[in-house]
């Protein structure tokens, strides 16, 4: 289908506050490590209107204006310091705006949607040879001419997670509202090494987790597959998410309920290992998570704080009773969901300090990957004129290996366990999976279709 | 440049000779004039009331002779207030103030140079290193649609910036002065890069619905001292239209006079120029006497365009791709200070005391006819103006005048500030220097101001008005919220 969204024009928007020249701000272990990576956000909202499209746009972009004057990182620039890490220099440079101009309403828009079409909604420029001109963050206003508006938001995963880009999302609309943001942008780093005296580093535990998981990253070879990849997106309701959680649950097991995640992950873990046709076992698989709260970190922190962890199953299981099977994989899930502590975590950051990381390499080249991104709030993102976003769409780039799922909360359902998943996929493993059985059990909407 | 006297001049005694000699020159008037009504008081004293009747009595005068003297008394009074030319009051200006959301800090400017100019790394280089030393600051502000990469310079554009600019400082001017759209007798808008049809001076009619009798002239064309070549207009026009009202709008629309190429001496102006326009209010009635700013003392206008150098040397052209552009010659520094000696020279004797005037003779005569090796004397100009408002043309011109005309660093502070919080706003800079001086608290009344500008031609106007009333702060402007931050000091060099 031929494109329908045009974009109009291209420009730089910059804080309405000079910033102090020669300010610095380094950026952690964790941000460096994600190098690779870029996010790439779609919000889509209805608009009242009132307000004539073109109008709309500008006073988004004076708001912007205002709200980047918070956000100094976001309108730096990269620059290696003298070990040549990155670092950014808070230079006041700006962030590339886009507007852009689609065809129809934003109801039809998202009625046809898939993710090529999706993606043309949120621009991205890869680095450049020379990153000090390079904007690591990119807004994009595209306009529904009967009606609607979509800001897309794509950022460098050097910078940000996906939670702080939501928080730099909600940011902007409370500026736009007239409020004071809510909790403000704070950069630091991450939290410093701990003394000496912390217990000695037993070597002899076989579960070194994060650490040795980030290692097997980095020493595999990056071998990446040149395979199509294509997005669903699937939501399910507060009941079938329910239903999804007491499946996952042993029969007559007395241990807690598994969370939503848990449950929603091992369902999509065991369905994927099916589609792909893994008999014994499941695929490679890794989540990723938010840390903050373990860290302690203030609501406010922007960096990167989201790990990646392995899942593995533990032996001797009996994986032939295929009702045990989704069982197994959630609670192997929530094993390694609540094995994640500070003292390990702070390993880790120590580890990757030491080994000077060279950060060439992507995260995502080859498992699975299911990440948890309960902790976004994007509904909460509402704008003056606009009102609750009616979609959100989050995407973590480039995809390879076997794939990514992420699962968002669904606030356009009524209680608090609906939720979300877009799943990235090699398109024929996507077609399968949209018929599956053990998924249509649930009955989930379709949200986006694989492209045909 | 020291005078014809010993070099001592850093001797303190020498400064109090110095002063001495200043005050007896320039009140020698009323120093003679005080002995000799001394005597003659003295002397009627002494003769006593009746010597004094008896001394009237014996002019024998006649009701015929006393009335025609008084009759020739009246006449020579009533030929002498007609002939007198009308005093033209500032009554007030606004400057207008660009959105924030306009800013240009170096960063983005010479990333969107980068990315536009990417076949000429030479030429972002040069860019580069002119704005690290134009003595601009990361608040100067450009039109939207510079901001585009590339930009987009349309007509519609232009018009669009011409109006939110134009408009701004109108709306600005007319709830200061409480003028009433009706009452605008004359307008003069100048502009001189941008003159679409209809002219600029028929928008601002066409927006405020002015009277159908309107005098309006519309100034293109005539480069950075258009401001003040339009204030000489509206003070000619003032004086032939008696009870009227004139607005001057400078403003320079940067819209579509942003160079596309790559030559480098047209891409300096690209730097230097920034959004800004003044609106100011001038009139001839003496019922706004009271509550005016501001009188017109002089204005002088030079032009050196008789010299094909000084002509050439801002010149508006194609570039070897067809895209036009301003071109700056290197000598521009040399003429304009050229310019200058000229208007200096017209000026001069207008202004300055006598007691510099009978110096600047004397070393004149003595240079003719004694020795013509004598340092000329550079009158000090600082004892004919208490402020200089000299046109942020660029650092260099500032420079250049403060060394010429002997300036302190306090002198050219307001021009300093304005090319660092403004840019170079071509014409309307005067203005926002003006308001400088204003917010800062230094205007008081008496007070004379210079304003000189400079301009393609080349050309070298100056204005002088002398303070109707002390300005108290704070005052509404441009400057409002950011006056107590300034002064700034401005580095030689800023590292981009």
């Amino acid at each position: 289908m031929a494109t329908t969204v045009n974009i109009v024009c291209k420009r730089t928007v910059v804080s309405t506050k000079a910033i102090e020249p020669g300010k610095y701000l380094p950026l952690s272990v964790l941000d460096r490590f994600m190098e690779k990576n870029h996010i790439r956000m779609v919000y889509y909202y209805q608009t009242s209107g009132e307000l004539e499209l073109g109008k709309l746009t500008k006073k988004l972009r004076e708001t912007l204006s205002e709200m980047l004057t918070h956000f100094p990182i976001v309108t730096g620039r990269l620059l290696r310091d003298d070990m040549g890490h990155w670092k950014i220099k808070c230079n006041d440079a700006g962030v590339r705006t886009l507007e852009a101009k689609a065809k129809g309403s934003v109801e039809e828009w998202l009625r046809n949607v898939d993710r090529e079409k999706e993606l043309e909604l949120v621009y991205w420029e890869d680095m450049l040879e020379k990153p000090y001109y390079w904007s690591t963050f990119y807004v994009q206003l595209t306009e529904f001419e009967e009606g609607g508006l979509a800001i897309g938001l794509s950022c460098t995963h050097l910078l940000a997670d996906p939670i702080c880009a939501t928080r730099f999302m909600k940011a902007w609309a409370d500026i736009s509202l007239g409020n004071k943001i809510t909790s403000p942008p704070i950069f630091h780093p991450l939290p410093p090494q701990r003394s000496q005296n912390k217990k000695p580093n037993n070597n002899s535990n076989p579960y070194m987790g994060l650490i040795s998981h980030y290692k097997s990253i980095i020493e595999k070879p990056i071998f990446v597959k040149e395979a199509k990849y294509t997005t669903i997106s699937m939501g399910f309701s507060h009941h079938m998410v329910q239903a999804c959680m007491s499946m996952a649950q042993f029969i007559g097991s007395s241990s807690p309920s598994p969370t939503p995640f848990d449950a929603l992950a091992g369902l999509f873990w065991v369905t994927l290992s099916k589609i792909k046709g893994i008999k014994n076992g499941f695929v490679d698989m890794s989540i990723c998570l938010d840390v903050r709260k373990i860290l302690g970190l203030d609501q406010g922190f922007f960096g990167n704080s989201m790990l990646y962890n392995k899942v593995h199953l533990e032996e001797n299981l009996n994986l032939d009773l295929t009702e045990n099977k989704f069982p197994q994989a959630t609670r192997a899930i929530r094993d390694v969901v609540a094995k994640i502590d500070n003292d390990e975590i702070m390993d880790l950051i120590e580890w990757l300090e030491n080994n000077d990381v060279n950060s060439s390499k992507m995260m995502n080249v080859h498992d699975l990957i299911i990440t948890s991104l309960e902790d976004v709030d994007p509904y909460l993102a509402m704008f003056q004129d606009m009102f609750k976003p009616i979609r959100f769409s989050c995407y973590i780039e480039p995809v390879f290996g076997e794939g990514h799922v992420l699962i968002l909360p669904n606030p356009l359902d009524e209680g608090p366990l609906g939720r979300v998943v877009m799943v990235t996929l090699e398109e024929e493993d996507a077609i399968k999976l949209c018929e599956d059985d053990f998924i249509l059990l649930f009955s989930p909407t379709i949200l986006m279709k694989c492209v045909k | 440049m020291p005078p014809i006297l010993p070099d001592f001049s850093s001797s303190v005694k020498l400064k109090y000779v110095k002063l001495g000699y200043q005050y007896l020159v320039n009140h020698i008037i009323t120093l003679t004039l005080i002995p000799i009504m001394i005597g003659v008081t003295i002397e009627l004293i002494r003769l006593g009331p009746n010597e004094i009747l008896n001394l009237w009595n014996s002019l024998n005068l006649n009701l015929v002779q006393i009335l025609c003297s008084s009759f020739l008394v009246i006449f020579i009074a009533t030929v002498y207030f007609m002939s007198k030319p009308r005093t033209i009051y500032l009554v007030d200006y606004a400057c207008f103030k660009p959105p924030v959301t306009c800013r240009v800090p170096f960063a983005t400017f010479m990333e969107h140079s980068r990315l536009i100019l990417k076949d000429n790394p030479k030429s972002v280089e040069f860019q580069m290193r002119i704005l690290e030393r134009s003595g601009l600051g990361e608040e100067t502000c450009l039109p939207p649609s510079i901001h585009y990469i590339p930009p987009k310079p349309t007509m519609e554009s232009a018009r669009g910036e011409a109006e939110l600019v134009i408009f701004s400082a109108m709306d600005s001017l007319f709830e200061k002065t409480g003028l009433k759209p009706k009452d605008i007798d004359i307008l003069i808008v100048n502009c001189s890069l941008f003159s679409p049809t209809p002219s600029l001076s028929a928008m601002v009619i066409n927006k405020y619905k002015l009277r159908s009798n309107i005098k309006s002239f519309n100034l293109s064309g005539m480069g950075c001292s258009a401001g003040l070549i339009s204030i000489d207009l509206a003070r000619d026009l003032l004086q032939v239209h008696p009870n009227s009202n004139a607005v001057v709008v400078s403003t320079e629309i940067i819209t579509p006079n942003y160079y596309q190429g790559k030559e480098r001496a047209m891409l300096l102006p690209n730097c230097l120029f920034r959004m800004g326009g003044a609106a100011i209010m001038l009139s001839n009635r003496t019922t706004e006497k009271r509550r005016s700013k501001y009188r017109l003392v002089h204005v002088v206008r030079t032009h050196k365009g008789g010299d094909d150098k000084a002509y050439k040397c801002v010149y508006e052209e194609e570039d070897r791709e067809g895209k036009v552009g301003i071109s700056l010659q290197k000598d521009l520094m040399a003429i304009a200070g050229e310019a200058l000696k000229s208007n200096i020279t017209t000026m001069g004797p207008l202004v300055l005391p006598a007691s510099e005037q009978l110096l600047f003779l004397i070393t004149l005569i003595g240079r003719k006819i004694f020795n013509p090796k004598w340092k000329p004397y550079i009158p000090d100009f600082k004892q004919a103006f208490e402020h200089f408002c000299i046109h942020a043309g660029g650092r260099a011109v500032i420079d250049e005048l403060q060394k010429n005309l002997q300036l302190s660093t306090e002198h050219v502070e307001a021009s300093r500030m304005t090319l660092h919080r403004f840019g170079n706003t071509s014409s309307s800079s005067l203005w926002y220097e003006l308001n400088y001086i204003e917010s800062k608290g230094r205007m008081k009344k008496g007070d004379r101001v210079w304003q000189i500008a400079f301009g393609s031609g080349f050309k070298c106007n100056s204005a002088v008005w002398k303070c109707n009333r002390s300005i108290k702060t704070p005052i509404d402007g441009p400057w409002a919220d950011c006056i107590d931050r300034y002064p700034v000091h401005i580095p030689e060099i800023v590292k981009l």
